[in-house]
């Protein structure tokens, strides 16, 4: 940012900091940097504080691979949920996604990105050597695939199948159709096809 | 003050994504009559976007761009092609994000090259409707030839002498086929089969249709396979990453597991 000169270095520094984190522009990252001088030491130090604590207490379960702060995280160690199905997602916010939902009572798997053939990343690059170790202790017996309705999302989930399918264990889809609200005129020809494929009796 | 309108409309294939802030894409377009293009649509992150999944990589639609500061705006956009085949099958999926890639690579901002955009079309739809997968070399001979690097199959690259039936080296330094005599003025090369040569020269005369009806056996896919990718290498002087991609998924898994599951990376 050579058109800003005045930018006093500490400053320039936090704002190249925030700017690497993801959704954040250059502009964004300006707007919540420049106040930081008139804030008191308290609040900055909480600020320093919370991200240290999150960087030192958070880690990946060592089962399902979601953020937590015990291993093996809440989902994974509560003996009301069914054990014998995982969704897959692509992120832990995911997760949060499908809880909000109250429609899942069952395990997860986080693949912490998903399979990209533009961008080069392959099963190498995501946690599905994990899943498979998982499902070899055979209690699981359906693999449900929660990833994006992206081309990305599409990729993993028939690599996915592709993987599991022949060890003999189900691989389900999330259904692929209209959301809440959507207007039938503007729907892509994918998502309508999809969604006439999944038609329900009513 | 310029004339211009502002705002267009054209259609084209959407190559690639990437994501812009919050809630808007970057879309890598080829069009016919634009060539390939950036563009930004807004908010299409969003559920209630109408214009999600007309832009998804590998649809063919009609778009509808306003002209920006920077990069253009899309306001509109409708499916032409959506080719569900292609995207139900990981193998015909893949080869399709390849010969993107290959597109992507191979042309220039705003270079109009209607020939390719019929090529990449033309693969499409022969992935839609079941053509084997051989169409890929196919395709990479063609974007060869198109981008102004074809291969030399009828003659010696090198002193433009006949070329006599049998194995001959294959050196894409030298721009193609190089006779016993020139072998030692070309550089690096592979020897390649007569049939793999037959089926090339078949590729350069017809229809993908036509080459699509070709039964390739597997060990001859795989020689053209290994002989045109390395081809492409060479010209584009790096890796491709669906290539990279194609890889993995046949080798999959094959390192241990990492370490410390528990660490955040």
């Amino acid at each position: 940012m050579a058109e800003v000169p005045s930018t006093p270095e500490p400053i320039q520094r936090l704002i190249e900091a925030l700017h690497r984190l993801p959704g954040i522009g250059p502009k964004s990252a300006q707007r919540p940097a420049y106040p930081i001088p008139r804030t008191s030491e308290q609040e900055a130090l909480a600020l320093t504080e919370a991200v240290m604590d999150v960087k030192r207490r958070i880690r990946l379960c060592s089962v399902c691979l979601n953020i937590t702060e015990a291993d093996p995280c809440g989902y994974c160690s509560d003996d009301r949920r069914d054990k014998t199905v995982v969704c897959v997602v692509e992120q832990p916010l995911d997760v949060l996604a499908i809880e909000r939902s109250g429609g899942y009572k069952g395990q997860y798997h986080v693949l912490h990105g998903v399979l990209n053939p533009i961008e080069g990343v392959g099963p190498e690059d995501i946690h599905v050597r994990e899943l498979v170790i998982r499902l070899q202790a055979g209690e699981i017996q359906e693999v449900i695939m929660a990833t994006n309705p992206s081309l990305e999302g599409e990729a993993t989930a028939m690599y996915v199948q592709r993987l599991l399918g022949p060890a003999g264990v189900r691989v389900t889809r999330l259904a692929r159709g209209l959301p809440s609200g959507a207007d039938l005129e503007y729907t892509d020809d994918v998502t309508l096809a999809r969604a006439l494929e999944g038609r329900r009796e009513i | 003050m310029s004339t211009r309108p502002r705002s267009y409309n054209t259609e084209g294939v959407v190559l690639r994504r990437r994501n812009l802030g919050e809630a808007d894409s970057i879309f890598t377009v080829f069009s016919p009559t634009e060539g390939k293009f950036d563009a930004i649509a807004k908010a299409v992150r969003k559920p209630k976007s109408r214009m999600r999944g007309h832009l998804e990589p590998l649809t063919r639609s009609q778009m509808h761009l306003a002209h920006g500061r920077n990069l253009d705006v899309f306001t509109q956009a409708e499916t032409i092609a959506a080719y569900l085949t292609v995207r139900d099958d990981l193998d015909r999926l893949t080869l399709a994000v390849y010969c993107c890639e290959l597109v992507d690579r191979f042309t220039v901002d705003r270079a109009v090259q209607a020939e390719l955009y019929d090529l990449l079309v033309d693969l499409l739809e022969a992935l839609d409707a079941g053509a084997p997968l051989t169409v890929g070399r196919y395709f990479e001979l063609r974007i060869l030839a198109s981008t102004g690097y074809e291969i030399q199959l009828s003659r010696c690259a090198i002193c433009g002498g006949s070329i006599p039936e049998g194995e001959t080296l294959f050196s894409v330094g030298s721009g193609g086929l190089v006779c016993a005599g020139c072998r030692g003025s070309a550089g690096a090369g592979r020897l390649i089969s007569v049939r793999a040569i037959k089926a090339m020269r078949f590729a350069t005369g017809a229809t993908m249709g036509q080459f699509a009806g070709l039964r390739l056996e597997a060990e001859l896919e795989a020689e053209l396979q290994r002989a045109l990718s390395e081809a492409i290498r060479s010209v584009l002087e790096r890796e491709t990453n669906s290539g990279r991609y194609v890889e993995a998924l046949a080798g999959p898994l094959q390192r241990p597991v990492h370490e410390a599951p528990g660490d955040v990376q």
